[in-house]
């Protein structure tokens, strides 16, 4: 058995299935003591059952490793405080947090309802931060941690029918960046993924959905169904790694994960700048931003002709 | 008086003060007819008054202007709607909505309370959301429309205390590229401004926020200064109207940052470096290749630092 995570104690939420259920049984394999959280919701977000977690428990077990099963939601400052506190109950301490638990509920903005948006950012960005300011409570007394979030290119390229998503998910990738800054000092390190895997989530999104983005040319994330084929568990190996001792150093960064590629993504930079020394006219930049800001860049979503 | 919005009506959350309140003037000198929203909040968003709106809407229609005042707050979507129908109701349509309002509650991430989050979140990105959200059933039937949120650097790059603002700002840039790509091929452009300007906003940042930042050796989020920066609310306003013009037809889906005299496209995330391998890692094999290829040049924004004495 590796153990490249001996000793350590690590809390995965929405570890019952899918990316979290393939990082639970990875750091189980490399040494770690496990809390598996997960609500047992549907994907949507509905229901609850204690099933998915205790599976992935038994799995550990059965194969010689340590984990105990939490099945609080994530959503509440409370579920967060508990499971958190799950962690230094039964296993006495806490060195890693990942947290890829999340729902989907797709719709167009324009018909978007008020509970699509408002669960979309409970489980996935409050769900993130509820975790990790308990977390990072003990990470900052100890001055050690791992910090893992998960964001998307959904929010980070853009997607069309995914503004819940897209907002929580890039919304996790600045909290991220910001809580790296907030921890880095106390030796604490907080990264973020955005991951491609095919899960039961992404299979909620319509073909006909894809097809439409397609026949209309819309750019997008990635050029075909990026999470086709692709297995969840293939994100675990570099969640470990971040996890690891190994990594100590690497802080604020996002990773875009799928099958064996591990990609590093840019930190945000200016492209293109004018400057004027005062301030601008709008005939100034009438003239001025076509030529040096705008020019030459691609609309994702073009017009289309109405239909008659 | 200008002519590059003649005609056009525009929606500005937040227009009570700050940015929103200098878009609202160069707006309505522009000749657009515009809805001053403002709920009248203290910077962190306890309270209300009449009294911000009414100013601007006062200072406008003294300078031959058109402009209205609403106080809904945008945290609800009943907010949201409202807003929205005043646009129609008082001046017969909508085709610009821009959305600064927001509020600051700094605390570091360990210390920050449910309510401090939540309030946050809710004014920033739940508040772009309801007017967005209904703003957007207009655009998509009359297919024109133009739509400004507001991200910032501290969620672009992230800046310690900040953990709420940073969150909200960067989910707003999210938010930006997928409605963008919803509502382009309505002929709708959605974009995103990352200000950089003083305003009682950042006036609520304690100077020994700033201090702790520094001595510690913390990256903060301003971005690398071309020259001595002006940070003048005012100089948001001149590249939002722009934006807000028929002068921009086809720019959708991107993040612009404006600070004093300084217009810069922001690029999105994009691969700098790729890891490959035929099957799966173990750690090990990741640790051994990391450092020397995608772990080059990477920077720890806010290194450990040695425990103070005397401190836990």
């Amino acid at each position: 058995m590796p153990n490249t995570l001996n000793d350590r104690v690590a809390i995965v939420t929405g570890a019952g299935r899918g990316i979290g259920r393939g990082v639970a049984l990875m750091m189980a394999q490399e040494g770690a003591s496990v809390v598996v959280n997960d609500l047992g919701g549907a994907v949507d977000g509905s229901g609850s059952s204690a099933t998915a977690a205790d599976e992935v428990v038994a799995e550990i077990v059965a194969g010689g490793g340590t984990a105990v099963a939490n099945h609080e939601s994530v959503t509440s400052m409370e579920g967060g405080e508990d499971i958190v506190r799950t962690a230094i109950d039964s296993f006495g301490k806490l060195d890693i947090v990942v947290t890829p638990a999340g729902i989907l509920r797709d719709r167009m903005v324009f018909n978007m309802t008020e509970d699509e948006w408002d669960d979309v950012i409970a489980v996935h960005l409050k769900g993130t931060f509820t975790v990790v300011k308990h977390a990072a409570i003990l990470f900052r007394q100890q001055r050690s941690g791992r910090i893992i979030t998960f964001s998307s290119e959904s929010g980070l390229f853009g997607n069309s029918g995914q503004a819940n998503y897209a907002a929580a998910k890039s919304g996790i990738a600045g909290f991220t960046k910001v809580v790296a800054r907030d921890l880095g000092r106390y030796g604490v390190t907080a990264n973020s993924i955005a991951p491609r895997a095919s899960t039961r989530m992404i299979a909620t999104v319509p073909d006909t959905a894809r097809q439409m983005r397609r026949q209309r040319e819309e750019s997008r994330a990635a050029e075909s169904d990026p999470a086709s084929e692709l297995d969840p568990q293939e994100i675990a190996p570099f969640v470990c790694y971040l996890a690891s001792d190994f990594a100590s150093n690497v802080n604020g960064q996002i990773f875009l994960v799928y099958g064996s590629n591990i990609t590093l993504l840019t930190q945000p930079r200016r492209t293109r700048t004018i400057f004027k020394d005062g301030r601008w006219t709008l005939e100034e930049l009438n003239e001025l931003v076509p030529k040096n800001i705008t020019q030459g860049l691609p609309n994702p979503s073009p017009p289309l002709p109405s239909r008659q | 008086m200008g002519e590059q919005l003649r005609d056009k009506v525009a929606i500005v959350t937040g227009g009570g003060r700050g940015i929103g309140r200098s878009i609202c003037l160069l707006f309505a000198q522009e000749g657009a007819k515009v809805v001053v929203n403002d709920l009248g909040g203290a910077e962190d968003g306890t309270g209300d008054s009449l009294a911000p709106a009414d100013e601007v809407v006062g200072e406008i229609q003294a300078a031959g202007g058109t402009s209205v005042a609403n106080y809904d707050s945008v945290t609800t979507m009943e907010g949201g709607e409202n807003i929205v129908r005043t646009a129609i109701d008082s001046f017969g349509k909508l085709d610009i909505v821009v959305t600064p309002a927001g509020i600051l509650r700094d605390r570091m991430v360990f210390n920050m309370t449910e309510e401090e989050w939540d309030a946050v979140i809710a004014v920033h990105l739940k508040g772009t959301f309801t007017v967005a959200k209904h703003a957007c059933i207009l655009f998509r039937q009359q297919r024109s429309g133009c739509l400004i949120t507001f991200s910032s650097v501290s969620g672009l790059y992230g800046n310690s205390g900040q953990a709420n603002y940073g969150a909200a700002k960067d989910g707003i840039a999210g938010f930006t590229r997928a409605v963008a790509r919803d509502m382009g091929r309505y002929g709708v452009r959605v974009n995103s401004i990352s200000p950089g300007a003083s305003t009682r906003l950042t006036a609520t940042v304690p100077q020994s926020a700033r201090q702790i930042r520094e001595q510690s050796g913390i990256q903060t989020a301003a971005a690398p200064q071309l020259i001595e920066a002006r940070r003048d609310a005012e100089d948001i306003a001149p590249f939002v109207t722009w934006l807000a013009s028929d002068e921009s037809e086809g720019v959708n889906g991107y993040v612009f940052h404006v600070q004093g005299g300084e217009v810069s496209l922001m690029n999105n995330p994009e691969p700098a470096r790729t890891l490959h391998k035929h099957g799966r890692w173990s750690v090990e094999e990741i640790a051994s290749i990391f450092p020397s290829t995608l772990g080059m040049d990477l920077v720890n924004p806010a290194p450990p630092q040695m425990p103070r004495e005397g401190t836990s």
